[in-house]
């Protein structure tokens, strides 16, 4: 299919497909290549010229970004000559920077600052006047601009041109009077990617801003339940909590992005109203109360589950399992589709993270996944009834929940199965049980293209341990 | 030519659209280009012709005519001298300071006239007669020192010669 | 210019682009034509497009914008399909400092030019041209307008030229002020609506130039030399210049000579001979001191290379400037070489387009070090920091810029360092400007 080629890089053999970009092929067999402007999601630039290598048979050095693979080239960019160059061109960036590492939130990964410490370190001959340009603006959609710190590598404005293609963004002025700017505050919603590809701290999120040090953060890769789409992403968290989201490269279906949406989908896991053992209602009030009162409570009456959307397969599996043999009846809530189908970009109307997953469980424990046979099970409870909802993950349309709500309060015993927080509108139910978040256990669910995607577990901040299949078991005791 | 912190945008507090003849003169442009975004370049010193100047409200019209992002305007104008987003008096007057030119007082000259006139770099004088900007190589080294009246190039000029020139505009 | 030529014929024996400029009202198609213009592009219709590439390629023509690469070699690399949408761009962006030699060419004689476009787009098959301007020249723009005009009048443009089934346009385009757009990737992004950045090469643009297709970007002076070469031949056109610089080639000369102006003259004349006979010599009697021999990037030549060199491709370059675009502005003994410096690096810093971070903060760093004087900061070690900044900036960018800021930089400081060093060490604030 793909022809490869051989090429040397540094003395070492490397293969590559041939024709693919070159400065790629490096950084994917782990060569260390200086670069601020490239990135493999945009077009090429060539700007920043941190990336400079020496093909033999060619008089000139030249950007590895804007060259490709082919049979046989021998490239370096170890020698004196590139060494040097990348050095003097690292000082060329750094000469109007304002180094304010201390105070600013890239610090930890930083390009520049990376870079400096293996190329630069030399004593810096600029004793003349710096170029001052705007410092802190808010730009919408959560995006904080620092003209001082940019290097001027242009990914964000070929984003917003290439990507998003809603142009906020642009470079005025020649020269080093060069400054990106806004021509209107943020308006697309995919801004956080601005601050993922800012190679400096010219771009940062003001949701994460001062929060944390990044070197206090760990990683947890895993998928976004935000919509069908289902992209790879990874979590900062620490013991406090969890900071950002980030989207993770996959070819297959979200390429280098993600939503804007996507962003806050942590929120609710380690929210300071997150429910965090099982409570009962005390005249709306929700108090810490001890597990065995429920199970009490619902000894022999008959069980209806309403479950959501976004639980793993596994999940789903393991419920079905718990509940065999039961007269319990099951029905699936799914979420009304917010906005368009598509939005040509990644992200889906339809916000069900694990749709087709749960249809299948369904199916194959012999129950009806509809909205009729939600439905039915609605219609046929009866006051003597124990209603189990599993809210869903991520809540976009309260609403449209909330009429759900009003068809569960026949039943005597209304119960909620939640791993968020809590809200006005639960107090509907008598209990509210915790389940872990999608942060919180690892499993897979499969999203809009019938692909399986991966849920990773990271820390916990709630009785994660039991899942709904906990509950289930219920209904046989 | 961005002569001010690049997120400012000047206003000239009324809507503006092009007179008919700059509308049939645009059709034309059309015509010379495989594509809309080409006759950016024409249609800004069209702007200039009807007002001298470009300003947001203009910026805006050219953006819904043509189809390009107003960013991708601004960039354009901040880029080049000779477009102004800042306004401009009614007559525009390019001083040359490059290397003949200073050899022979151009740099003397502009400043002389800076003074004479008392404004600044682009700024219109108070009776919004002339606009002055030192510009880089005219093109015209052999009549250094020389400068741009309008469109008509003269030189060599002394300071005496470019006052006087400059008293004559309406 | 001093021959006495015959008023209304073409001088032909002695000048290759100014043979009709001694003809009162040449601007006009008529006269033009009178005089002999516009035979040889009738006569190239009848011609095969690859022969007249051959004869460019062997008459040894070299782009007269600056490079001074071989125009027919620069045409070969362009696509030989006829039908394939392409372009033929005319660089009169001449924004070289001290090049005036184009709109000197220009604005007496246009149709030169468009002679020279027509047979030139015949040979390469393009169906559609412009001429960028630059936009100072704005008088010009109308003159080459008029002269469109005239020539569509006569169904030398248009569609099906003179019934051969050829269909060529060709448009005037004004620049706006941006040095950078006589750089040929610089112009086509400008064509195209945008900054005039300069594009990554490659793509080269005779592959892939304007909106994307084959754009051939040739120098006025380049296209207005076609004519004359189809007429009498590359063997004629070689004997004049020197083996490796064939032809003649316009001169813009400024600074202290009496008689400033254009000149047509041999590839390989001695600047003596430019200076002493075709300029009046030195103004008020003074001595040379240097001379910048091909726009402000080439580095400047002091006294004694000034009267060895011979201005051809090779002569200059050998002693360490380059031909350039033919720009030489002569300084005499009252000049400072620290003025010099000073003008040019501001130039630079002024234009650089601000995408190639070398370029961007080296142009402006350049111009901050050399005045550290203004701010009493400066030491005599500056020019070294000077010399080694520039020299870290060449190579290391999309275009040329770069490079023509820190040569003529590094050029100033190999020949009058000392020079220098007492201009730095004297603050501004003593009278010394």
């Amino acid at each position: 299919m793909t022809e490869k080629v051989k090429l040397t890089w540094n003395g070492k053999q490397i293969e590559a497909v041939k024709g693919s970009n070159l400065l790629q092929a490096a950084l994917d067999n782990g060569q260390e290549v200086a670069h601020y402007c490239y990135h493999a999601g945009l077009s090429i630039a060539g700007v920043c010229r941190m990336c400079m290598v020496e093909q033999d048979g060619v008089p000139r050095p030249f950007p590895s970004c804007n060259a490709t693979c082919g049979e046989g080239m021998v490239i370096r960019n170890d020698t004196p000559k590139i060494k040097a160059a990348v050095e003097n061109t690292l000082q060329f960036h750094l000469l109007n920077h304002p180094l304010d590492c201390p105070v600013c939130d890239q610090a930890g990964e930083c390009g520049l600052q990376d870079y400096y410490m293996k190329h630069g370190q030399y004593d810096s001959q600029m004793i003349d006047k710096k170029v001052h340009k705007e410092k802190v603006q808010d730009i919408g959609k959560n995006v904080m601009l620092d003209a001082e710190r940019c290097i001027l590598c242009s990914r964000c404005t070929r984003f917003t041109e290439e990507v998003t293609k809603t142009n906020e963004l642009g470079i005025l002025n020649r020269g080093d009077h060069a400054e990106i700017t806004v021509n209107e505050n943020l308006k697309n919603d995919y801004a956080q990617n601005l601050v993922d590809i800012c190679p400096v701290g010219a771009l940062t999120s003001k949701d994460f801003r001062f929060k944390q040090r990044v070197w206090f953060l760990e990683e947890v890769y895993t998928t976004c339940i935000g919509c069908e789409t289902g992209c790879s992403v990874k979590v900062s968290q620490n013991k406090n909590g969890s900071y950002r989201v980030k989207p993770v490269f996959d070819e297959t279906v979200n390429g280098h992005w993600m939503c804007d949406d996507g962003r806050s989908i942590y929120k609710h896991v380690s929210s300071p109203t997150r429910l965090q053992v099982a409570s009962e209602n005390m005249n709306g009030l929700f108090v810490p109360a001890d597990e065995s009162r429920v199970v009490e409570l619902v000894t022999g009456k008959k069980a209806n589950f309403i479950l959501s959307t976004s639980l793993t397969n596994e999940e789903y599996a393991r419920f079905f399992e718990s509940i065999k043999g039961s007269k319990a009846s099951v029905a699936l809530y799914t979420l009304p589709t917010q906005g368009p189908e598509f939005d040509g970009i990644l992200r889906r109307g339809d916000k069900n993270a694990n749709l087709r997953g749960a249809q299948k469980a369904f199916e194959a424990a012999g129950f009806d996944h509809t909205s009729a046979g939600l439905d039915k099970v609605l219609n046929a409870i009866s006051a003597s009834d124990v209603a189990y909802v599993v809210v869903p993950e991520i809540l976009y349309n309260e609403d449209h929940f909330n009429t759900l709500l009003k068809k569960i309060e026949k039943a005597s015993t209304r119960i909620a199965l939640t791993p968020g927080e809590t809200l006005s509108s639960m107090k509907v139910f008598n209990y509210l049980l915790p389940v872990p978040s999608f942060l919180e256990k690892e499993g897979h669910i499969v999203n809009f293209q019938g692909t399986q995607r991966q849920l990773n577990a990271g820390l916990s901040y709630g009785e994660t341990t039991k899942d709904i299949s906990y509950y289930g078991k219920w209904v046989n005791v | 030519m961005s002569s001010h912190s690049p997120n400012q945008t000047h206003s000239m507090g009324a809507p503006f659209k092009f007179t008919d003849a700059n509308l049939a003169t645009y059709q034309e442009y059309l015509t010379r280009y495989d594509d809309v975004e080409s006759a950016l370049l024409p249609v800004l010193h069209l702007v200039q012709e009807q007002i001298k100047w470009l300003p947001q409200e203009a910026i805006e019209y050219v953006s819904v005519l043509m189809n390009i992002p107003e960013i991708k305007i601004k960039e354009v104008i901040s880029f080049y001298d000779m477009f102004y987003d800042v306004p401009v008096g009614r007559n525009m007057v390019h001083v040359c300071t490059n290397i003949t030119c200073s050899m022979f007082g151009g740099r003397e000259i502009y400043a002389g006239l800076l003074k004479h006139f008392d404004t600044d770099y682009l700024t219109p004088t108070r009776d919004g007669r002339i606009s002055l900007q030192k510009m880089e190589c005219l093109g015209a080294c052999e009549m250094a020192p020389c400068m741009r009246i309008n469109n008509d190039y003269v030189g060599p000029v002394d300071l005496a010669d470019a006052i006087n020139k400059l008293e004559e505009l309406p | 210019m001093e021959r006495i030529m015959e008023k209304d014929t073409a001088n032909y024996k002695d000048y290759s682009l100014l043979s009709y400029h001694h003809i009162p009202g040449v601007h006009n198609l008529e006269v033009f034509e009178r005089a002999g213009g516009y035979e040889m592009m009738k006569a190239c219709f009848d011609k095969d497009p690859e022969a007249i590439k051959e004869v460019v390629k062997a008459s040894g023509l070299r782009g007269r914008g600056g490079a001074g690469f071989p125009t027919g070699v620069k045409w070969g690399f362009f696509t030989k399909d006829r039908n394939a949408q392409k372009y033929l761009l005319c660089n009169a962006d001449e924004s070289e400092p001290g090049t005036f030699k184009d709109r000197y060419l220009v604005e007496k004689n246009p149709h030169i030019l468009i002679e020279g476009m027509i047979i030139s787009a015949w040979a390469l098959g393009t169906q559609k041209g412009y001429i960028y301007i630059r936009g100072e020249f704005q008088q010009q723009a109308v003159i080459l307008e008029r002269a469109l005009k005239e020539a569509y009048a006569k169904g030398y443009l248009g569609k099906n030229i003179l019934g051969k089934g050829f269909n060529f346009d060709l448009y005037v385009h004004r620049g706006a002020g941006a040095y950078i757009c006589g750089e040929e990737t610089g112009m086509i992004s400008s064509l195209e609506g945008k900054k005039g950045q300069p594009k990554l090469k490659p793509p080269f643009p005779a592959i892939k130039g304007y909106r994307g297709l084959p754009t051939m970007v040739n120098n006025v002076e380049s296209l207005a030399a076609v004519p004359w070469i189809m007429r009498f031949g590359a063997d004629e056109y070689k004997k004049w210049g020197t083996e490796k610089s064939a032809g003649t080639k316009l001169f813009s000369i400024s600074g202290d000579v009496n008689k400033p102006g254009v000149i047509e003259v041999p590839l390989g004349t001695t600047l003596k001979e430019i200076i002493e006979v075709h300029c009046g010599g030195m103004r008020n009697g003074n001595k040379l001191k240097a001379v910048v021999p091909g726009g402000s990037s080439a580095p400047v030549f002091n006294h004694d290379e000034s009267y060895s060199v011979k201005m051809d491709y090779e002569d200059v370059a050998s002693k360490g400037s380059m031909l350039g675009s033919g720009a030489i502005i002569v300084l005499d003994e009252t000049r400072n070489i620290g003025d010099l410096m000073k003008w040019t690096l501001e130039f630079y810093h002024h234009e650089s387009c601000g995408q190639c971070t070398p370029c961007r903060e080296g142009t402006g760093w350049l111009e901050s070090i050399f005045k550290r004087r203004e701010t009493g900061k400066a030491s005599k070690a500056d020019i070294d920091t000077l010399d080694k900044t520039a020299a870290s900036m060449r190579g290391q960018t999309i275009c040329a810029l770069a490079d023509a800021a820190a040569m003529p930089a590094q050029g100033m400081i190999k020949s009058f360092r000392s020079e220098l060093e007492a201009y730095i060490m004297t603050p501004t604030n003593t009278g010394k400007k």
